[in-house]
């Protein structure tokens, strides 16, 4: 057989034994392992499975992981999203859907302190859902606004995903916070305007609640000193110059710690399980990048991408088919797989393929992370959609799931706009002189 | 929870906690006494090895590991459960290779006496906790399949 060929066989078996529930990373280590055996003998292919944890237990760039996850987890049970939350609705009072665009509002500006759509999710499924039951929203449309809105914790710096990639990309992680940001306040925007396309085609499904009186208001849009406070820590600290991404994280989550404590929002048993939760899903994260290192050393042997990119140039496919497919292979990937394996195993091949026809590694990453933002909410397996789920168990999942159509409609322009106009993410790392 | 499960994420936190704490000192005291923390690199490694790696076994021993789930909705939960044994017994496995192509890297690194280069520590320190977290989590497998028998 030859590599070409042990490299798809080796995909194809990936994919069945993932669908069998053998766990992602115990699965990619499996085949990557069997794979590099079946080409370079067993030799060589059991000293991988060996190096590799201990070569990424102990890289530095990952350190940002839990740091980030940590201040994510602390912010959450400090209430910090109820404040947002408040914040926002006092900023949208007295319009139609007001409730909806302050989820929409206050998921932005979690998102620029928590790196996590599941979190940010999670967070807001408690806070905004009750409240707009309360005021007779729809609740499909409630639960589907939360779901989406959640996902912008993924795009809106700093992010999770965002680390992972420039891992795997060798991409420099202050470029792509930079980059993310201008696509992620986009999308912010773009579903607000979904929604007051809502409210003006079933005005029933968004009713309107009286408007706040100003000094209420006013009191209320003081809760955000502590987002801006941390965002400022977070990422604004980076590019100042005084951080590297490792101590941005680092500081941002002890003055999240210090804030919480400050104001009584947090005590000491919410804070050991904000960091009992930040460690086990480090680790568990951590597994799946050590299998998809092993598998991605297997798909570089095989030479996959090359061959690839070599095909795709005989058969003449022109850039824009190109993109097409990639974005259907992401939106197929993201309907069952879960998000950062998703780019864990796809980057090798997909990223030397779309730097071959012109775009940029920080561009890519973007794009991918944005395709992630749709597989979160795309059926059967739309992760932010099942932590609303199991949180209201009342509202059916596919009540949920079409309650983010029309978000999932607003996913697809803001990647149209990045395929058209690039600049969307390269324009702020370039102004920024990284 | 699991009460080795706690023990192994406490002693995690603990040195999550430490890297968030190590980071705050050295960026203050760099800042504001231009006396920044020697070897932080090299510190910052270590103790992302150990929570990492001390958190592992807990990750098996919860079962919180990701999988893919499209098949519980086609199938009847007896399948799933005995695909969980399956899926648990491949983790044994994997795990079990991982350690064994372990232990004579680690020895090697051990006998030719590396040491890092700001501080001096052994190299091989920052094997202890990704082997020692490697065995933890086949015997957390092991656990686990233990106790899907005296589930049935």
């Amino acid at each position: 057989m030859s590599n070409l060929a042990i490299g798809l066989l080796g995909v194809v078996v990936l994919l069945v034994v993932m669908l069998l529930r053998v766990p992602i990373g115990v699965s990619l280590a499996l085949i990557g392992t069997c794979g590099y055996a079946a080409i370079d003998g067993w030799r060589k292919a059991l000293t991988v499975i060996g190096s590799v944890p201990f070569e990424l237990a102990s890289a530095y760039s990952l350190s940002v992981v839990p740091l980030f996850i940590l201040m994510g987890a602390v912010a959450s049970r400090a209430g910090m999203s109820r404040e947002l939350f408040d914040a926002a609705n006092a900023v949208f009072s007295g319009f139609r859907g007001a409730l909806t665009n302050a989820t929409i509002g206050a998921c932005a500006a979690f998102g620029a302190i928590c790196g996590s759509s599941i979190a940010t999710a999670a967070t807001f499924s408690k806070v905004a859902i009750p409240e707009m039951r309360r005021h007779g929203y729809e609740e499909g449309l409630a639960a589907g606004c939360v779901a989406s809105a959640g996902t912008l914790g993924i795009l809106i710096p700093p992010s999770v995903i965002l680390a992972i990639y420039s891992l795997v990309a060798e991409q420099s992680l202050s470029k792509l916070f930079a980059a993310a940001l201008i696509p992620g306040l986009l999308l912010a925007a773009l579903y607000i305007v979904t929604i007051v396309i809502i409210a003006r085609l079933k005005p029933a499904w968004t009713p309107k609640v009286p408007a706040m009186p100003l000094a209420q208001r006013l009191r209320a849009g003081t809760g955000m000193w502590k987002l801006v406070l941390l965002f400022f820590l977070a990422v604004v600290g980076i590019y100042l110059g005084w951080f590297s991404p490792t101590e941005a994280a680092a500081v941002a989550a002890f003055a999240a710690i210090v804030i919480g404590f400050a104001t009584r929002a947090l005590s000491w048993s919410a804070l050991a399980d904000a960091f009992l939760d930040t460690v086990f899903s480090t680790a568990m994260l951590f597994f799946i990048i050590v299998g998809a290192f092993i598998f991605s050393r297997f798909i570089v042997l095989t030479r996959l991408p090359n061959e690839l990119a070599a095909w795709i140039d005989a058969v003449g496919l022109s850039p824009l088919m190109i993109v097409a497919a990639v974005i259907l292979l992401y939106f197929l990937l993201g309907t069952f797989l879960e998000e950062v394996s998703t780019i864990l195993i796809t980057v090798p091949v997909v990223l030397p393929l779309m730097t071959s026809i012109g775009y940029d590694g920080i561009w890519f990453g973007i794009f991918v992370t944005v395709m992630a933002t749709i597989g979160l909410i795309s059926p059967p397996v739309g992760l932010t959609v099942f932590v609303i789920q199991s949180q209201n168990p009342d509202i059916p999942a596919a009540k949920i799931y079409r309650g983010t159509l029309p978000f999932l409609a607003a996913d697809f322009v803001l990647v149209a706009l990045l395929v058209a106009f690039p600049a969307l993410a390269l324009w702020l790392p370039a102004a920024l002189k990284m | 929870m699991h009460l080795a499960a706690r023990l192994f994420g406490t002693l995690a936190a603990v040195f999550l906690a430490a890297m968030m704490l190590l980071t705050v000192a050295d960026v203050v005291l760099r800042a504001f006494f231009n006396y920044p923390i020697q070897g932080m690199l090299e510190l910052i490694e270590l103790g992302l090895a150990c929570t990492i790696f001390l958190a592992l076994p807990a990750v098996f021993l919860r079962d919180e590991h990701l999988v893919v789930d499209v098949i519980d909705h086609l199938t009847r939960p007896s399948v799933v459960r005995i695909l969980d044994l399956a899926g648990a017994l491949t983790s044994l496995g994997v795990l079990v290779v991982m350690a064994w192509q372990m232990v004579p890297l680690a020895r090697a690194m051990h006998e030719f006496g590396d040491v890092t280069s700001d501080l001096s520590i052994p190299r091989i320190w920052y094997w202890v906790p990704v082997l020692l977290g490697v065995v933890a989590s086949a015997l957390a497998t092991l656990v686990f399949i233990v106790r899907w028998r005296r589930r049935g």
